[in-house]
């Protein structure tokens, strides 16, 4: 069953269009990767899910209801973490829990529940107000937990959360991704959903630009790295001759500088020699490997070229990805 | 509306209970009510506990109004602001629990308030005038509950239809100030231009209707007929209607029900009843 299905799902706030035409399938079972940078309108996407917020088009159904006029059933189903949520400041940690146990007509102990988020039954009996942000977070997390959701829905969880908060966090998602719970996160930290997810989707400006397993994504950037080599001499007569290597492309030169693409490792030690025999003297070789990392953070960054590595794996693969999509059932 | 309203209202109320603010406003209402008995008392003028009602009725008329508008103007604008209003909604309940539960919860909140000022109002008057109007006590109270309740119902209202704390402060102090201090300004002012000339001591209906319909004199002549003596609306007077009889006595013959006493009283649940559904309209279109 389809847990997550958005069709031309679209938000425009004034001029400005939050997410564009969106079209998403989250299967039941799996832990889906929401990644993209800030502003790319992942939470106006959970918003819309969760009813939060109304679409300018299309629609979307979460458990197979209609993200709107069924979104009663769906908050009895699922569990939410939001993006940009506050605490009751004058309730215990306990009585969050309690509330959202009670909400969700379950038969649960508070301080399991707290116990499961890392938090103390000590913890529990202070006022909410006075927790840290990591503290606030774990707490929403338990209310979330409240229930036994088939669907956990969390915005940016790793927020205000340290590195071992994180580990805790992803240790929370696989546990409940074993117990059979869809999990859709949002992050805008690769790192943090790649050990976890089975897929990722990644937005930008509004749009999906990839939609692959960690490991297609990987693939489709490939091994390639940037090398820069710094010569004595003028390099732009060995333009030619390094640009007619098998694997290497996009060289430029400019004065005593050139720089080449190289996607097959092979085809490095040739661009050096190519050119040495052309009698120049090199003075210092630089190779920067393109990862998967290092293109979503240039991607973060707002880098144009990053948004085409990764979007090009979109619209020149569409095979590999139906096939990674269907691995994952 | 669903089941969970009443979890939202309880919770609200728990919530609300902890409020430093909302605790002083309370105090305030229960202390001044204790200080009226108190300074009638050392000025030992000889008053009857009956007619000391009156002079409750008075700091209550204004008291109970503010103390409704500042427990429940950030009611659900405040969390909507905060973001815990995420929180609130990502559990079973939905907008229209968080609308009626919150109305629920803050009425309770300013009920227990009105209930607790009459609670020490009715050990004064056994202590320090030796007897109690109890009848006429609790009539009052219930009057002032009710009076409460629709000045909540407006904050409430007002807070689910805006979107900023701003909003709903101006909009609340706005109409409140409208009711204290421009409401005869208002309905005397278009009383001259459709009828060339201030209203009179026996004006047109409608004129009086309007009265029926500002909380702060429905509320003051409701409580005449309850207490001895008259109890005036605290209010600015511009003068411009001559009297400040009730409108059931500035009718030429028999009075019509709407306006009676007990019918003014009823007009305040308009209070409750209409802002909150031009807030749970706006509230439920919004995008949170």
């Amino acid at each position: 069953m389809t847990a997550i299905r958005t069709d031309g799902l679209t938000k425009r706030f004034g001029d400005l269009t939050a997410v564009s035409g969106l079209d998403l399938e989250i299967e039941e079972g799996e832990v889906f990767g929401f990644l993209g940078p800030n502003g790319a309108g992942k939470s106006t996407t959970i918003n819309m899910l969760l009813d939060f917020t109304r679409p300018t088009a299309g629609s979307a159904t979460v458990l197979g209801y209609d993200a709107q006029t069924g979104s009663d059933e769906i908050s009895q189903r699922v569990g939410i973490l939001p993006e940009g949520f506050s605490v009751y400041d004058r309730l215990t940690g306990r009585k969050h829990i309690e509330f959202a146990i009670q909400t969700k007509g379950a038969d649960q102990s508070p301080d399991d529940l707290l116990a499961r988020v890392g938090l103390s039954p000590e913890d529990g009996d202070r006022a909410a107000g006075g927790y840290s942000k990591g503290m606030r977070q774990r707490l929403a997390t338990g209310m979330a937990l409240a229930g036994d959701p088939d669907l956990l829905i969390m915005d940016e969880p790793s927020t205000g959360l340290d590195p071992t908060g994180i580990n805790e966090m992803q240790d929370l998602v696989r546990a409940e991704a074993e117990r059979g719970t869809t999990v859709f996160f949002s992050s805008h930290i690769l790192e943090h959903v790649e050990s976890v997810c089975d897929r990722v989707g990644i937005l930008r400006a509004g749009e999906l630009i990839a939609l692959d397993t960690i490991d297609g994504l990987r693939e489709s950037v490939g091994g390639g790295a940037t090398m820069t080599i710094t010569a004595a001499s003028a390099l732009d007569g060995v333009v030619d001759a390094v640009a007619a290597i098998d694997g290497v492309s996009n060289v430029t030169a400019t004065g005593h500088r050139l720089e080449a693409f190289v996607e097959r490792p092979a085809a490095k030690p040739l661009v050096v020699t190519t050119v040495a025999d052309a009698g120049v003297e090199l003075t210092d070789l630089r190779i920067e490997e393109t990862s998967l990392e290092s293109m979503f953070t240039t991607l973060i960054e707002g880098d144009e070229a990053a948004a085409t590595t990764l979007a090009g794996d979109v619209e020149s693969a569409p095979d590999r990805r139906v096939a990674n999509a269907g691995g994952d059932e | 509306m669903t089941g969970h309203t009443l979890t939202v209202a309880k919770k609200d109320f728990a919530d609300a209970g902890r409020s430093k603010l909302l605790w002083s406003i309370i105090g305030l209402l229960v202390g001044l009510s204790a200080l009226g008995y108190i300074i009638v008392w050392a000025t030992g003028e000889d008053i009857a506990a009956g007619e000391m009602l009156g002079f409750l009725a008075i700091p209550l008329g204004v008291l109970v109004p503010i103390a409704a508008l500042i427990g429940g103007y950030m009611a659900i604008v405040g969390e909507r602001r905060s973001g815990s209003l995420k929180l609130l909604l990502g559990l079973p309940p939905n907008r229209a629990d968080v609308v009626f539960g919150k109305l629920l919860g803050r009425a309770a909140v300013i009920g227990l308030a009105v209930v607790l000022s009459f609670v020490v109002a009715l050990v004064l008057s056994i202590v320090l005038f030796g007897g109690a109007p109890i009848v006429d006590l609790a009539s009052l109270g219930a009057l002032s509950v009710l009076y409460g309740v629709a000045f909540v119902g407006l904050a409430v209202g007002v807070s689910a239809g805006v979107a900023s704390r701003g909003r709903a402060m101006a909009l609340t102090v706005g109409t409140f100030m409208i009711f204290f201090a421009f409401w005869e300004l208002l309905t005397a002012g278009v009383y001259y231009f459709a009828h060339d000339g201030f209203p009179t001591e026996y004006p047109a209906t409608w004129y009086l209707f309007a009265q029926q319909l500002n909380p702060l004199q429905s509320f003051a002549y409701a409580a005449s007929t309850l207490v001895e003596g008259q109890v005036f609306p605290v209010m600015f007077r511009f003068n411009l209607d001559p009297t400040f009889a009730a409108p059931a006595d500035r009718v030429a013959g028999d009075t019509p029900f709407f306006l009676q006493e007990w019918f003014g009283a009823l007009l305040l649940l308009v209070w409750v009843v209409v802002p909150v559904a031009i807030g749970y309209y706006r509230f439920e279109k919004a995008d949170l």
